[in-house]
């Protein structure tokens, strides 16, 4: 481990920061056509053109997360709200900057993600909260609580793949808030099963944050408002404004509704 | 945060990952077939049966270096096919998870690996396969057992790290490069003709083949393995050349693999 991060997770320890997002640029390559193949390259490569575009998806995104925070992060569609909660999970690496975390993260980007069809519901479950990096005795211990939220009944016994929609959203919701992480990632996953699940969610949520759980949303929902005491708002990659929820969200509200300033929408 | 408590519970964790997506591997392997797993004995018993019916019968191939023919062609197979298999089937294997790997933060180098102990739990099975017709041809009195067969567990430690650093390589490359899955069946299929599966060097009397030979890496697993099985123990220069060939490839493979570690979930 370098110095400076040694530094960054002292201070962060100091202040009881779990997660700390410094100066994350993240680019992407631009390819046109023929995305990625061997035979592209050896043309390119004749051509003299390995040179790609690339294009700034964030632009120096600075942050801080500190224990029991609720924080939103809101932006139109495309703006790259979905990429830093990759970033911040560790799943992408940013092109610069630094992304310290502190504690069990637990990434909520799709529900159901990593699903293996042909298994059951149960099977599922171990598999799934083994990727997330809990063990057998632990996934044992929180199975009684995530079938009971989930309200699967016996379906739980069959192939995921006869499952619908809502009830694959339930599964890997329930699994997803019944381990015990420190920070929840969350990707705009509330939108499905039906408003009682919904509502559900919502009120599951509530109890964990009473409870001191962090959380990083991406949504637009008015729930979230409440939900949430901060927000980040990010326009074409750079963060534009980074406080108190109300606020932020009637800005943002205002900005959408108007026509004069939305004409990208 | 380096804390070696943590640091085993995470080994433990990982490897309970690993034991979960072998199971899945081998169960969805014979999903929905009537009689399931028994398919991964039965399969190289068939593959045996139809591959010594037209070398004996149609090539009129005879016991090749002191090995029963039947016994030589389902012993080459088997070891053939734990680097055979898992290589194929590791090839693809990042980019078919990648709904996963895109959504939550796992170790790439899982999936390959899966893929290899997933191969080397069907050579279990095969290796079963492999003694049943050893009994059979005992019985009728054109083998005899050695107790050497027990070393097999010296050889596959070699076998398995040489398909981790090559199965980890093409996965990776994979991502890059859609086309070279096509490249690698064909590959495939001239290694499997250039390893002496079928026929044994000696009877192509051909030098610059045996010279050749050498290079090949899974000619020294197939004849390390049929060695044992004639009772010989191979010498210590085959262990340095067998493990020599594992260790090297494993290297590359685990290095080009985290070279491009981090540019792999943008890539996919």
């Amino acid at each position: 481990m370098k110095k400076e991060d040694r530094e960054i997770l002292r201070e962060m320890e100091a202040t009881d920061c779990l997660l700390d997002v410094r100066n994350v640029t993240m680019k992407f390559t631009k390819y046109e056509v023929g995305v990625d193949s061997l035979k592209e390259l050896v043309v390119r490569a004749l051509r003299g053109n390995l040179q790609h575009e690339q294009f700034v998806c964030l632009k120096k995104i600075s942050f801080q997360l500190h224990r029991g925070e609720a924080v939103a992060v809101i932006g139109r569609n495309g703006v790259g709200k979905s990429t830093l909660l990759k970033i911040v999970s560790g799943i992408l690496y940013p092109t610069r900057g630094t992304v310290h975390r502190r504690g069990r993260i637990a990434p909520l980007l799709q529900l159901g993600a990593g699903f293996d069809h042909n298994a059951t519901g149960l099977e599922n479950i171990y598999l799934n909260a083994a990727i997330m990096g809990y063990t057998k005795k632990e996934i044992n211990e929180k199975l009684p609580a995530i079938l009971d939220f989930a309200e699967l009944g016996d379906f739980i016994h069959s192939p995921v793949k006869t499952y619908s929609s809502g009830m694959m959203a339930r599964l890997g919701f329930s699994i997803a808030v019944n381990m015990d992480a420190d920070i929840m990632l969350i990707d705009e996953i509330l939108a499905v099963g039906d408003i009682a699940f919904q509502n559900k969610c919502f009120n599951k949520l509530q109890e964990l944050r009473a409870k001191g759980l962090t959380f990083l949303i991406v949504s637009h929902g008015p729930n979230i408002e409440t939900l949430c005491d901060r927000a980040i708002w990010i326009e074409r990659g750079r963060m534009v404004a980074n406080g108190p929820a109300r606020e932020i969200f009637e800005a943002y509200e205002a900005m959408m509704t108007n026509p004069a300033t939305s004409s990208r929408v | 945060m380096a804390n070696p408590a943590n640091g085993t519970k995470r080994l433990l964790q990982q490897g309970y990952l690993l034991r979960l997506l072998v199971r899945r591997n081998i169960k969805n392997q014979y999903y929905r077939s009537f009689i399931g797993v028994l398919w991964t004995v039965l399969n190289p018993l068939l593959n045996m049966l139809v591959m010594a019916f037209v070398f004996s019968e149609l090539f009129g191939m005879g016991s090749e270096g002191g090995l029963d023919y039947p016994l030589y062609i389902l012993s080459g197979n088997i070891i053939f096919s734990i680097m055979s298999s898992s290589t194929s089937g590791s090839l693809p294997c990042l980019v078919n998870q990648q709904d996963m790997l895109q959504k939550t933060k796992v170790s790439l180098a899982l999936f390959p690996t899966a893929n290899v102990f997933s191969s080397l739990v069907t050579f279990g099975f095969s290796f079963i396969a492999l003694l049943v017709v050893a009994l059979i041809r005992f019985a009728s009195g054109a083998f005899v057992f050695h107790w050497q067969i027990l070393l097999t567990v010296a050889l596959l430690p070699a076998v398995v790290l040489f398909s981790l650093g090559l199965s980890y390589l093409l996965s990776t490359l994979y991502v890059f490069f859609r086309d070279i899955q096509h490249v690698y069946t064909v590959l495939l299929t001239l290694w499997t003709y250039l390893t002496p599966l079928f026929y044994s060097i000696k009877a192509l009397n051909k030098p610059i083949v045996e010279k050749l030979m050498k290079f090949n890496p899974m000619y020294h697993y197939v004849t390390y393995f049929r060695d044992l099985l004639m009772g010989t123990i191979p010498s210590v220069w085959t262990h340095v050349v067998c493990y020599g060939f594992a260790l090297g490839m494993f290297a590359v493979g685990i290095l080009v693999m985290t070279l491009v570690r981090n540019k792999i979930a943008a890539k996919l």
